[in-house]
């Protein structure tokens, strides 16, 4: 982000609107009248379709029983969020969120990068385009496709992967059941799901860059990688931590169809997470407040998250989310 | 680009080449095994399982879906969905991400963390669905469209991709005598194409993969995306919706056949991506033009 | 109204934004973006469906088939009730959203079906609360829905008051499909308790009944679920109560029993010999029934044996020599065969107030469904219509050859017909293959030794709240005591989790409840 370019001066930072002139700012809302009719359509759509509903917030509060609707069901308080934290299991269960959280973060995030930094280092147009068509296939799969197939691959009841093993002279290992590999073939799962869709974004913004500091760079004898690391890299940072925020605001929002395929009876001490448990406590019965409620604590921690790392973006130079 | 003909620069490349050939082919197999499925038989299917090439061939699993007309219709209004769909999404959501990234916008900030909330907090199906219903969308194809119309995520990536596109040229095209539509129009959309390819073919996948807004919405089964099909199929023949188990009167379907519809219902947009790359090398021309 | 000048505001803003992307230098033919907002206008229109002398129906119902049907059918049906009928499906694996959702918002139609035992237990609420129309005083005024088994419908009542049709399925369908032809070449009879059965898996196993001359098959394919699996049905061959038991005068769930255990034992064996699959934790139906056609496995247990068709005709492919048969008299180690049995339905019709405005309302609509119940209609609905769905022979419905045209045209309607074919009248179906015909015989014996869930009527608030989370304790525990993972002493561990987390309030009210 070369935000530096930014008109500072008309918008001071910290200052108080107060002590603007009033005319000045007059005369600059006058100037972007138009930027405001721009903005007019999106934000009439996020008041009408996102904010109107988000009074359906409140049932986290009550007793919510849908033929008495909001209005008339008993208001309860705290209720369902004592409840939740008083689940026995529910510090194990925020732990796997937070691991699988972790691994989505530590290890698949990156993948899409150095995928598109490959890709855009390949020669040739034909290859290039191949390989990222190729790659970006398996996004179009759906996760009940994608277990499906790993179960006929690596059950030990005749799997390729286990017979290959024994073929070797190996024990046959427990993918399925065991806890152990629970978190390896999630985070397997979703790289090979992901990071070739993941890719776009990044060669998107790799496209907008300047070939003239590549011929800089060359001139001065830089060799490919100290391109990739001088050049590249830092033209794609805007829009990696930008990325990186929006997806740190979901630490306990992973999803439930995933890993509710993976999960069964002998692995759920690690795979069940918040999505999962929230489906079987809360959804199965109908409990529609009690699974309100566990997903606004979910909101709640992830808006804290995201203006936690905003900010710490922002004080590092950076431009951040909003 | 200059070629590297370098030694080290031919082994870098050679490196490079060698492993994405491998992460290619192993993000292909899991497909060439699907495709491969679609084109056998039941127990072939059965019998060897991860089947790559069929033993057997068989075009009956074809012959099934397209014995009536349901495929193509709701592939129709996938099609349809989809284009109109990205075309109403790309034009608001450019509007609004053009008028934010402009950084003497009073009021931008507000207006930015109020779109990131939404990502985080919603109200919830019901509360929704009573909006949805009050506009009186309801078993209309607006209502797959109006309610998903503006992705909070898709913006703020257009937004940051806005921001890179230097003032200078904006400034000019303000003395030429065009006012901010004309800027955005003509300047700032014709530089980011890259970024504009990108956030279409995301919202392009999101409308095609539009399945539960459809069923809530849409009471009448013509009106459904080829979305609702394809899911049915599959859990159907995967036996894995844990509720419907000895209940049933009617077998799954076939293995052979949920496969067929995979291959039926992702071909369209798989296409879709190709013809966006080219958009990719355009890119090449904001920096030329900056310069 | 709304919608339209909401619609009008949305493409006038559109509109206005696409005109004014020109410059003011005077050029701006070229326009950037096309308007997509008319398109919407145009297709955002309303359908009211016209209302004439006949009753207009709309009807909600799951959607168990690849696609919802054509005409064909409703339009039969339509004709001879004098009705107009609107079948709305949806797809039964997202049709608790839209239930919940239409319910809650006002939206559900006249005739809403619910899913399964498990909707239904959830709408109880609702439905105590005066939601939905209490039909049991119309019932008498109907001949054929007054033919509904009031055992049945005992099932169904809340708070002791009829309020569904129901959706009727034989009591007891389950049982074991084995490879007849491996028993045969190995010399061995069906399993006649509970020894045998291990002992058939294991020879399966050990002696090479599909004579390849390799150990790759094995007894039981199994799967993921402890009561449609293998499991719950070897369970009530050992002579667990089904689902609760009175022990002591009160009543208790099954795994307080020491049945339970002894079952949990037996798996326990078969899995670490080798007898069955090494991965039933984690096997789904379709990978399950895949090892049994495949002829990987010999035995497939705890599913309904009338699916003995469609696993034969896969398995003839792969083997066009074997021979499949059904057998379900098991008996327990003290010599007595028991069969647990459902409650009798499969899924339940409720009538909405919101939507059946009154009485007269209501009983044109109960008049519908008594017309359903004749064997014409019902037979319509199940079968389809004779000559081109299928052909009566020997006084037996025999299904016709194109499958295609019955899997789209009859198949979507088959899990909506009220009643079973002792009380609509409609035809039992014509089977050809031995091992089907023997299981029709062999659901008349389940009954004779079936073992009701006691509290299958019965109401208990913390069950209703979360019992299905309970459960899982349960299953998990289950699960790791099979493979030897958990000892007796933490199974028991378990259960008191089980109790003291809900379960003993569970057991107070089921108690509470039975004492009525």
């Amino acid at each position: 982000m070369q935000e530096a370019t930014a008109p500072s001066s008309t918008t001071p930072k910290f200052q108080p609107k107060k002590q603007k002139r009033n005319s000045e700012l007059k005369k600059r809302l006058w100037r972007n009248k138009w930027l405001y009719v721009m903005l007019l359509p999106g934000v009439l759509y996020f008041i009408i379709f996102k904010y109107l509903p988000m009074y359906g917030l409140v049932i986290s509060f009550q007793d919510y029983k849908p033929y008495q609707g909001i209005t008339g069901s008993e208001w309860v308080g705290m209720e369902h969020f004592k409840r939740l934290f008083a689940e026995p299991e529910f510090f194990n269960i925020l732990k796997n969120t937070l691991i699988l959280f972790g691994l989505n973060l530590f290890i698949y995030f990156p993948v899409p990068i150095i995928l598109a930094l490959m890709l855009n280092e390949l020669r040739g147009h034909f290859f290039k385009r191949l390989f990222q068509t190729l790659v970006y296939l398996p996004h179009f799969m759906s996760w009940v496709i994608i277990v499906s197939i790993t179960y006929v691959m690596v059950t030990m009841d005749g799997g390729i992967i286990n017979e290959l093993l024994v073929y070797f002279g190996f024990n046959k290992i427990n993918f399925l059941l065991s806890p152990g590999w629970f978190r390896p073939m999630y985070i397997l799962q979703v790289i090979w799901r992901e990071a070739g869709w993941g890719t776009i974004i990044y060669l998107a913004s790799i496209a907008a860059i300047d070939p003239g500091l590549y011929e800089a760079a060359r001139m001065d004898g830089a060799g490919r990688l100290r391109q990739v690391w001088h050049i590249t890299l830092p033209a794609i940072r805007g829009v990696i931590i930008t990325l990186f925020i929006l997806k740190i605001g979901h630490v306990l929002d992973l999803g439930f169809e995933h890993v509710y395929l993976l999960l069964n009876s002998m692995n759920r001490e690690v795979a069940e997470i918040i999505d999962t448990y929230v489906y079987t406590a809360g959804l199965r019965q109908g409990q529609y407040s009690y699974s309100t409620a566990i997903g606004f604590f979910k909101s709640v921690i992830g808006l804290i998250m995201v203006m936690l790392v905003n900010r710490i973006s922002k004080k590092m130079g950076e431009e951040g989310v909003y | 680009m200059v070629e590297d003909r370098s030694i080290s620069g031919r082994i870098y490349a050679a490196i490079n080449f060698t492993l994405l050939a491998i992460i290619a082919l192993i993000t292909v197999l899991p497909f060439i095994h699907v495709v491969a499925g679609s084109f056998t038989t039941n127990a072939e299917l059965a019998a060897n399982k991860f089947v790559l090439i069929p033993k057997v061939w068989s075009l009956d699993a074809y012959k099934f879906i397209f014995s009536t007309n349901t495929i193509f219709r709701a592939m129709g209004v996938s099609i349809g969905v989809t284009l109109i769909g990205t075309l109403f999404s790309m034009l608001v959501t450019a509007l609004m991400a053009y008028g934010l990234s402009r950084k003497d916008l009073d009021g931008r900030k507000a207006v930015n963390f109020l779109v990131v909330f939404t990502m985080l907090f919603n109200g919830g199906l019901i509360p929704t669905f009573l909006v949805v219903k009050e506009l009186g969308l309801i078993d209309s194809y607006a209502a797959l469209i109006l309610p998903s119309a503006i992705s909070a995520f898709n913006m703020i990536i257009l937004k940051n991709f806005f921001q890179n596109i230097p003032e200078g040229l904006e400034e000019s095209a303000k003395i030429d005598g065009c006012n901010d539509f004309g800027i955005l129009f003509r300047i700032v959309l014709p530089l980011s194409m890259p970024a504009i390819a990108t956030i279409s073919l995301f919202y392009a996948v999101t409308y095609w993969n539009t399945y539960l807004t459809a069923i809530l919405y849409l009471n009448d089964s013509i009106r459904w995306p080829i979305q609702v099909l394809l899911r049915q199929i599959v859990v159907l023949a995967s036996g894995l919706d844990h509720s419907s188990t000895l209940d049933g009167t009617v077998p799954p379907p076939d293995q052979t056949i949920k496969m067929a519809v995979i291959v039926v219902a992702t071909l369209p947009i798989l296409m879709v991506y190709p013809y966006l790359q080219k958009h990719f090398a355009k890119g090449a021309m904001l920096g030329s033009m900056k310069g | 109204m709304k919608k339209r000048s909401f619609t009008i505001l949305l493409t006038a803003l559109l509109t206005f934004s696409v005109m004014l992307a020109g410059c003011s230098g005077g050029n701006n033919s070229n326009k950037a973006t096309g308007d997509p907002a008319p398109t919407q206008t145009a297709k955002a229109e309303d359908k009211t469906p016209a209302a004439e002398e006949p009753t207009a129906i709309t009807i909600m119902l799951p959607l168990n088939t690849s696609e919802t049907p054509p005409d064909t059918i409703k339009k039969e049906i339509e004709k001879l009730t004098n009705t107009k009928l609107t079948y709305q499906f949806f797809p039964a694996d997202s049709y608790e959203e839209k239930l919940n959702t239409a319910f809650a918002t006002g939206s559900l139609p006249q005739v809403t079906y619910l899913k399964n035992q498990s909707t239904f237990v959830q709408m109880k609420e609702a439905i105590k609360d005066g939601q939905f129309w209490e039909i049991g005083p119309y019932l008498s005024e109907y001949p054929n829905l007054n033919k509904l088994k009031p055992e049945i419908l005992n099932n169904t009542k809340v708070e002791g008051k009829p309020y569904s049709l129901y959706i009727g399925r034989p009591l007891a369908r389950q049982g074991m499909i084995y490879r007849k032809d491996w028993a045969d070449k190995l010399g061995l009879k069906a399993p006649a308790n509970v020894d045998e059965l291990f002992a058939m898996a294991k020879a399966f196993t050990e002696q090479d009944p599909d004579g390849n001359g390799q150990k790759d098959t094995t007894g039981i394919a199994d799967r993921n679920e402890l009561v449609y699996g293998a499991f719950k049905t070897v369970s009530s061959w050992f002579g667990t109560p089904n689902t609760w038991g009175t022990k002591d005068g009160q009543l208790q769930p099954e795994f307080t029993f020491p049945q339970y255990i002894d079952t949990m034992d037996f798996f326990k064996e078969l899995r670490s010999g080798g007898y069955m699959n090494q991965d039933f934790a984690a096997t789904s139906k379709t990978d399950a029934v895949n090892m049994f056609t495949s002829g990987k496995a010999g035995m497939y247990i705890g599913g309904s044996m009338q699916d003995i068709d469609s696993l034969n005709k896969d398995l003839i492919k792969n083997f066009p020599d074997a021979v499949l048969d059904t057998h379900s008299m098991v008996a327990g180690p003290d010599g007595k065969f028991a069969q647990w049995m459902i409650p009798g339905y499969n899924n339940l019709v409720l009538f909405p107030k919101s939507a059946v405005k009154d009485e007269a309302e209501l009983k044109k609509i109960l008049a519908f469904f008594d017309k359903m119940m004749t064997p014409e209609l019902a037979n319509m609905m199940f079968w389809g219509i004779e000559g081109t769905h299928y052909t009566v022979v020997e006084g037996k419905a025999k299904v016709g050859d194109n499958k295609e045209l019955i899997e789209r045209e009859v198949k979507p309607f088959k899990d909506s017909v009220i009643g079973e074919s002792e009380t609509n009248g409609m035809y039992e179906s014509y089977n050809t293959l031995p091992g089907r015909i023997h299981a029709e015989e062999l659901l008349k014996e389940n009954v004779k030794v079936g073992v009701p869930d006691p509290t299958a009527a019965l109401d208990s608030a913390t069950y209703t709240e979360k019992g299905v989370e309970l459960q899982q304790l349960i299953t998990d525990a289950t699960y790791k005591y099979m493979y030897g993972q958990i000892d007796k002493a933490a199974f028991e561990k378990a259960v008191e989790d089980w109790k003291s987390r809900g379960g003993s309030k569970i057991i107070e009210e089921y108690n509470a409840a039975a004492a009525k």
